[in-house]
């Protein structure tokens, strides 16, 4: 049964609640949703690392860091559930949409046996010798730790300066 | 639906910690934080051989200290891993990653070339050593933003 199709729609409700709802706690969850049925899509396209990554980050820890920032504002006082649009962001939202639209025509079909990636002789590679060469029986990983492994180093201190960013904004020498 | 009044939620909100003891959080949380603890340090031990690694199993490692901050209050949290703690392990995760990678240039191979490590299969357990590094850096970055985005900003905690 087709279950990309369900999927989307729920994944773009999810984002059209995000922008609409007025109180942001409720934006907030909408959001979550939202990571959680992305998350769901990666596990369909068959990308379990991003879907660990997306359902882990995307629905469960910026939920928590985004409610411990509202926790301290005010709610909107009120009874209007929906937010008063605002028709120039619709139109660049609009206009970004349609760009974006228009470039997925040049895209190959979802598993089709001659996209670049499948042909390019350095994803064989990878398949060929990742096993012999890193030791490791996950391609991505061996990719990510050994024939990347100087991104990935990067990749871990941007995680690092995250942190060390935060406590200079915030003034402070430690996490407390 | 009724709100109540706007000055009333100002007070209500703007109030140091809105903490609340619950005794179902509480329990849930003490059952389920040893499991989810062990399925992070899974996936980061395991990435090597299925989905996962260090980035998401140091996240899901971090959720284990976000979830005992919601059940049991932050700041005793805060408290419990100590001031400066996790400045230093997320330090030492960086240095350690950078010494791997130091080290096997020093041992005459090419950066993060694991396989001059004087260890057994030293390319995969080269590769598991960064990804508990990547865990640890991780785990501690966001335990550290959780930590530091509830106190917020010195002298501005009314």
């Amino acid at each position: 049964m087709n279950i990309e199709l369900p999927l989307l729609a729920f994944v773009l409700a999810a984002a059209l609640a995000t922008a609409v709802l007025r109180d942001v706690l409720g934006a907030i969850i909408a959001f979550a949703t939202y990571s959680l049925g992305v998350a769901v899509i990666w596990v369909v396209l068959q990308a379990p690392d991003v879907a660990l990554t997306e359902a882990a980050v995307g629905a469960g820890v910026t939920t928590v860091l985004f409610l411990l920032t509202i926790a301290k504002t005010v709610r909107p006082s009120g009874e209007r559930v929906f937010e008063r649009l605002d028709v120039p962001a619709l139109g660049v939202s609009v206009l970004l949409v349609g760009v974006l639209l228009a470039t997925l025509g040049a895209l190959p079909e979802i598993g089709s046996p001659d996209t670049a990636v499948l042909t390019s002789e350095v994803t064989t590679y990878y398949l060929d010798n990742a096993y012999s060469e890193a030791g490791v029986k996950n391609a991505v990983t061996a990719v990510l730790a050994s024939y990347r492994g100087f991104d990935t180093l990067g990749e871990a201190v941007v995680v690092y300066s995250a942190g060390v960013g935060l406590l200079v904004v915030l003034g402070k020498e430690v996490f407390a | 639906m009724s709100e109540p009044d706007p000055e009333a939620a100002a007070t209500d909100t703007s109030a140091p910690r809105s903490y609340v003891e619950s005794t179902i959080i509480m329990a849930t949380v003490r059952v389920v934080s040893p499991f989810v603890f062990t399925y992070g340090l899974f996936v980061m031990f395991h990435g090597a051989d299925s989905a996962g690694g260090g980035f998401q199993g140091g996240v899901i490692v971090a959720t284990v200290m976000l979830m005992l901050g919601i059940a049991f209050g932050i700041d005793p949290l805060r408290e419990w891993v100590g001031e400066s703690a996790l400045v230093g392990v997320v330090a030492v995760g960086v240095a350690a990653f950078l010494a791997v990678a130091v080290g096997t240039v020093a041992l005459g191979g090419a950066f993060l070339d694991y396989s001059v490590l004087p260890i057994p299969h030293p390319s995969k357990y080269g590769i598991e050593a960064v990804e508990l590094f990547i865990g640890v850096i991780v785990a501690g970055t966001i335990t550290g933003l959780f930590f530091t985005i509830d106190a917020g900003r010195e002298g501005d905690d009314e």
